[in-house]
């Protein structure tokens, strides 16, 4: 395993020796870079089975250590590797350890997430150096570079993250430690979060995810920033990016200050674009606006108590292609057919008209840290968030303008979790947790609602258990949830009713994990786990038209909870410092898998007839492999490649599943320059091939899915010197052949080809 | 611990689990009811209608029709209404207020002898196809269309003579009547 830090600095104090057992092993972990001091880092002694927990200031101590030539200290920190270190002791010693750490996951008391800081780390988070490559694009889009996950898109302006085949309610996303309540049920619903504010993406499988929430069954998918390092003044950056497919442009302001009184950071962000080019057409009315602003500040009062704020507001809209707004099911088929959508106009703009969303995000949290005897830590945590969405349709007489669904969510979420080491060196994390959700339809769109308003309360506990034995690693734990719901409906009978229902579920969850390494070449992870994940307000209640799939969509109030069965077996396997590789399998059983299932029946309306689709149970099966290698042949040059396959079928209809991601292989070669010490200029080509996904039947969708394609990419970057600062620029060619093609993922298939040739450059500044 | 759980109970106090009722959306943009009302220069008026109050979905909507006489002309007028709201709302105004955004197309299908010409005009000259006129043939019975669309494409070619293939736009109307000409 690559030693990723170094110790910098080792100070002995010697006061002549001792031969009894009552010496001192005391010191700081601090970050290298930063100097933050790295709260949490877990220092411990296999021999002796003695550890501790770092404190806010980065500060521990061992005591009652008898004197011995040589100690193996073990100091690990979340989102660095953990490495083992020898100290003499022979009287009181006091160390300073500097971890260097690429990113971290700053709230979790994760001491040894499994699976998460793998030799693979890069294949299950994105750091901060390709997030801000690639920060012009949407969160879920920074996902992608992750192995085992796709985007379910519509268009380029809405996407969401595919985790191993599953999506929307079932993969939760963690937004600086509070799960984000957005309406995330929808499949063209985007989550609500700034790209340039996170600093670290990451995807959390296995006994871990027990922590975030019930809904996860098994992935949560973490945004998250960094503590503000040590400032002289303030330190900021400003990054510009220019992308010639939409003529977009995209600005940032960051900046950041840490003084006695309060370190605080500031990100702000807009974002202008119109609409996009396929290689043939515009796509018109695919433009974009976005407006963010995050504030994030930080005390450590006295030595004991550190203290976190966070607000961040998000504001976009975005067009949705006009060519896809249809009315019926015959407007569909037309649609299908053409070689150019409706409604395309010959000539470029940034105008946005309907069918468009507006979506605001407001999220602001406190987070606060007790230190308290034993390297016990008592964390609280309160998140609230406001989410408006509104969505337009073309509609008549000016109505275009009332938004055709308008829903407010406002949801709390409160967390005390009390962590720390057993006598028996076992590690274990505990915590309550409340959240609270209120959805309300705005009733200015003069159409029923597609689903109802209600208030939702979940009371959870979970605890989990961590243990080191020599090369074996191991974990378990469990969750439990209390779900009640209460829901208004409006009656779909006349005259107009009020309908109240109220729901009670009670999840469990249990997970279980090992992990082994052997001869320092292999790491193993086995992990399995049973969840269960109560439906959804759309699986329950949903009713209406869903204009965008030309269907009526029901819900169904019986459902009961899907129960869910998953193993992972991770090999990672590091035969050099030249040469790695990763090969990750799972199986996935979920008994009442929920899901939109056609029926043989159609509804007629006044607009020709619909076919229905109801939100049905059965026992589906999803089994997929992912596979990453890692090829250093000399320092300059970096050969990535990845590959993933998912499979999935209904047991019961024996059919495929629908929005699985279809076979994909992605590769990058990267030439780093070795001109000067800072110039980190390269060159990159990247060459992606997604296949056909090939097991859809024909009677499950209007289209069998598309072709697949190649793409190819190019980007070049150089670091020169400026104002006593360093500006960075990076030139970068997506769909470099300017490629024709569709993607089974993206619901605008069905009318339009893809994005073609996009150049674009990225100026980064920091002071 | 069991503070934890003491301050998981309070703050159950600060919301109410109930959630209020919500507004009912006032519908004003429904159309629940399509009447095509076809006057002859003599004899019986003859009306075809199509009604759904509760809207899309919930119970089915109910379709009639009467016969028409062969090789007859008849002079068609449609309205269209939001029957929820007291009196029913006309929607028909709403049509001829945008005129040139929306245009009607009438089809049959190949065994019904029936013709339908334009009887009226948006501001540009094109046809809207609020009235018409339907001309029979020989006795015989099939499927009469009528579809409204949105936001078409009237230049485009035989659009403005009734051929819908080339109009694009969305479908906000879509009824079939069985017809039976006598």
């Amino acid at each position: 395993m690559k030693i990723k830090f170094l110790i910098v600095f080792c100070v002995w104090v010697c006061y002549g020796s001792a031969q009894d057992c009552n010496l001192i092993l005391e010191g700081y972990v601090l970050d290298s870079d930063t100097k933050v001091p790295l709260e949490f880092s877990n220092i411990y002694i296999q021999s002796v089975n003695k550890g501790a927990v770092a404190d806010g200031r980065g500060y521990f101590k061992i005591v009652e250590l008898c004197p011995r030539e040589e100690y193996q200290l073990k100091v690990s920190h979340v989102g660095c590797e953990t490495k083992l270190i020898s100290v003499p002791l022979a009287s009181d010693t006091t160390i300073t350890v500097f971890l260097n750490h690429q990113g971290e996951l700053i709230d979790e008391v994760v001491v040894n997430a499994l699976g998460e800081e793998a030799t693979s780390a890069s294949s299950s988070s994105v750091e901060q150096s390709e997030i801000s490559e690639n920060s012009n694009d949407n969160i879920s889009d920074l996902l992608e570079t992750i192995s085992g996950v796709s985007i379910l898109r519509n268009g380029s302006g809405v996407s969401k993250p595919v985790v191993h085949g599953l999506y929307g309610n079932r993969v939760g996303i963690l937004n600086n430690g509070i799960p984000q309540a957005g309406q995330k049920w929808g499949n063209d619903h985007a989550p609500e979060i700034d790209a340039f504010v996170a600093d670290k993406l990451s995807v959390v499988k296995g006994t871990s995810a027990l922590e975030y929430g019930g809904s996860s069954l098994g992935s949560m998918v973490l945004v998250n920033v960094d503590r503000i390092g040590n400032t002289d003044g303030i330190d900021g950056e400003l990054n510009y990016i220019f992308e010639s497919n939409g003529l977009g442009n995209t600005g940032n302001l960051k900046l950041e200050n840490s003084n006695k009184l309060l370190n605080w950071r500031l990100t702000s962000t807009f974002k202008i674009k119109g609409d996009n080019k396929a290689p043939d057409y515009f796509l018109t009315n695919t433009g974009k606006r976005e407006g963010n602003l995050a504030f994030q500040a930080e005390k450590t009062i006295g030595e004991k108590w550190s203290n976190r704020w966070y607000y961040s507001f998000f504001n976009t809209e975005i067009g949705i292609l006009r060519g896809s707004h249809i009315g019926n099911l015959t407007d569909l088929e037309i649609a299908i057919g053409r070689a150019e959508p409706f409604f395309t106009n010959s000539e470029f703009s940034y105008q946005i008209d309907a069918p468009s969303q507006k979506v605001q995000h407001h999220l602001w949290k406190w987070e606060s840290k007790l230190f308290l005897k034993n390297d016990r830590v008592l964390a609280l945590k309160y998140g609230g968030q406001i989410n408006q969405r509104k969505e337009f349709d073309v509609r008549r007489s000016g109505r275009s303008d009332i938004p055709a669904m308008s829903m407010d969510l406002t949801s709390h979420f409160g967390e005390g979790k009390y962590s720390g080491i057993l006598a028996n060196s076992i590690d274990f994390n505990m915590g309550v947790q409340l959240n609270f959700l209120d959805n309300t339809n705005n009733p200015e769109t003069g159409i029923l609602p597609l689903i109802p308003d209600y208030r939702s309360f979940q009371t959870s506990g979970f605890m989990i258990f961590q243990k080191q034995v020599s090369d074996l690693f191991f974990e378990w734990g469990g969750r439990y949830d209390y779900k009640y719901m209460n829901v208004k409906a409006i009656s779909r009978s006349v005259p107009r009713e009020i309908q109240e229902y109220i729901h009670h579920f009670s999840n469990y969850s249990f997970s279980g994990g090992l992990q082994y390494d052997w001869f320092d070449k292999v790491r193993t992870n086995f992990n399995m786990g049973y969840m269960l994940r109560a439906p959804e307000i759309n699986e329950l209640y949903s009713f209406g038209l869903h204009q965008g799939v030309s269907g009526i969509e029901e819900g169904n109030p019986e459902m009961d909870q899907e129960k869910s069965f998953k193993i992972t077996l991770n090999n990672d396997l590091k035969i050099s410092e030249v040469f790695s590789l990763s090969l990750l399998g799972y199986y996935q059983r979920i008994n009442g898998f929920i899901y939109l299932e056609p029926q043989n029946e159609y509804r007629l309306t006044i607009r020709g007839a619909f076919p229905l689709f109801e939100y049905t149970q059965a026992d589906a099966d999803i089994a997929g492999v992912d596979f990453s290698l890692k090829f250093i042949p000399e320092k300059s040059w970096r050969v990535d490649v990845k590959y993933s396959i998912v499979r999935g079928q209904n047991r019961d209809d024996e059919l495929a599943l629908i929005n699985l991601p279809s076979d994909n292989i992605r590769s990058k070669v990267k030439y780093f320059f070795d001109d000067s010490e800072n110039s980190n200029s390269f060159l990159s080509i990247s060459g992606d091939y997604i296949f056909r996904q090939t097991r859809i039947e024909k009677s499950q969708d209007f289209l069998l899915p598309p072709d697949g394609y190649f793409l190819l990419g190019f980007s070049a970057g150089t670091t020169i010197p400026f104002l006593d600062n360093g500006l960075t620029a990076e030139l970068r060619f997506e769909n470099a052949l300017n490629r024709r093609y569709r993607d089974y993922l993206n619901r605008q298939r069905y009318f339009a080809d893809e994005p073609g040739i996009n150049v674009s450059l990225r100026l980064n500044y920091k002071f | 611990m069991r503070k934890l759980i003491l301050f998981a109970f309070v703050s159950l106090i600060f919301f109410s689990c109930e959630k209020d009722d919500p507004i009912v959306p006032h519908e004003e943009e429904l159309i629940t009811t399509m009447n095509l009302t076809l006057t002859p220069d003599s004899g019986e008026v003859v009306l075809f209608t199509f009604s759904d109050l509760d809207g899309d979905g919930g119970d089915d909507p109910s379709i009639s029709t009467e016969a028409l006489r062969a090789n007859t002309v008849y002079s068609a007028t449609l309205e269209l209404l939001n029957a929820t709201e007291s009196p029913a709302e006309d929607i028909t105004e709403e049509i001829r207020e945008e005129n040139e955004e929306h245009q009607f197309f009438f089809r049959s299908n190949a065994g019904l002898d029936l013709s339908v010409e334009y009887n009226d005009q948006d501001d540009s000259g094109n046809p809207l196809g609020v009235e018409t006129n339907f001309s029979t043939g020989a006795p015989s019975s099939g499927q009469l269309i009528v579809t409204l669309r949105h936001e078409p494409n009237k230049s485009a070619s035989g659009v403005s003579e009734g051929d819908i293939s080339n109009a694009g736009g969305e479908t906000d109307i879509e009824v079939t009547f069985d017809v039976v000409i006598e």
